[in-house]
């Protein structure tokens, strides 16, 4: 399968979702990461060993998807996605966003519009997760659906915690969404009720990103810092 | 009959852990954040701000989202499912 795929994020979601693509036989990933690998990651993120806490993701994602005998040629670029850096995912043919910020979020959809690319967006706390897909050439995209980056502090999965298979779970459904090109697809998983619902949705005529008059027509670096909270 | 109410996990500290909520007498989305704010104070903050439903907020009628029907005004039934979907930032 001559297909390039960039994954932003290497961690509970871009774990499941790197071995999915590379055991459907995606010939290159290019694997995006800052971080390193801690025990609390390692009931969730399935490509570590005890023995590679400590160690760059990136570095021991590519290990463990090497020790598995696969030809994805893999291509790793250490760092963050950042405004300033988004050429990192130059030459892919889809994107798929498993990173644990808004920050990276809204850049990677404003990255992926402007650059025409498809883009599948995934996130996971605690019991529930979603996935949503976006095509390269227009909405429904991540802004249709949440417009803008929520005030004031995330509660992240270091924090609020989340179940170990719900990433299992969104990771699989980014890379089989990112295969299937069902984009404008949000699938919805409630670990509690053991739910999974699939909806259209729409594009927003008044969105900034993909709208009839978008706002959005380069990265602007300020775009990307959370606005403080309203006073009440 | 009530309109069923499906709380998201974040917002789940106003409603003492509850993941439904039923509510009765309310014939648009609108009055339905009314009378959830009566019974869990401090919920209407977290789904409006001074210029309707927040940004990274989605609520659904159905399978519907409200920004594509008639916004807070969306009328509602008895029985029907109201769905708060925000943006999650884990992975």
């Amino acid at each position: 399968m001559g297909l390039t795929a960039a994954v932003i994020g290497v961690g509970g979601l871009g774990a499941p979702a790197s071995l999915a693509l590379a055991r459907a036989g995606v010939e290159r990933l290019i694997l995006i990461d800052d971080d390193v690998v801690d025990r609390s990651n390692l009931h969730r993120q399935i490509l570590f060993r005890d023995a590679d806490v400590g160690r760059s993701k990136l570095d021991a994602t590519v290990d463990s998807l090497r020790r598995a005998g696969l030809k994805t040629h893999l291509d790793p670029r250490p760092g963050r996605l950042t405004p300033a850096n988004a050429a990192v995912i130059d030459g892919c043919d889809v994107i798929l966003e498993c990173s644990d910020n808004y920050a990276t979020k809204f850049l990677a959809a404003d990255v992926a519009r402007l650059r025409g690319l498809p883009i599948v967006h995934g996130s996971a706390i605690r019991f529930i997760g979603t996935a949503f897909a976006v095509s390269g050439a227009g909405g429904p995209c991540y802004r249709c659906l949440f417009e803008d980056i929520p005030p004031g502090a995330q509660a992240g999965c270091d924090v609020a915690g989340v179940v170990g298979p719900i990433c299992g779970v969104i990771g699989a459904l980014q890379a089989h969404l990112a295969l299937t090109a069902a984009y404008g697809t949000l699938i919805s998983l409630d670990g509690l009720r053991d739910e999974l619902r699939v909806r259209s949705i729409p594009a927003r005529a008044g969105c900034a990103l993909c709208g009839s008059s978008p706002t959005i027509d380069a990265i602007d670096a300020a775009r990307y810092h959370p606005v403080e909270a309203e006073e009440n | 009959m009530a309109v069923i109410v499906r709380i998201p996990t974040p917002l789940r500290s106003l409603t003492g852990g509850n993941e439904e909520v039923h509510v009765e007498e309310a014939g648009t989305v609108s009055d339905v954040i009314d009378r959830l704010e009566v019974k869990h104070a401090g919920m209407k903050d977290r789904l409006l701000d001074d210029k309707g439903v927040r940004k990274f907020i989605n609520i659904y009628v159905g399978e519907e989202d409200i920004r594509f029907l008639d916004g807070l005004r969306t009328a509602v039934k008895d029985g029907e499912q109201i769905s708060i979907v925000p943006a999650i930032a884990g992975g």
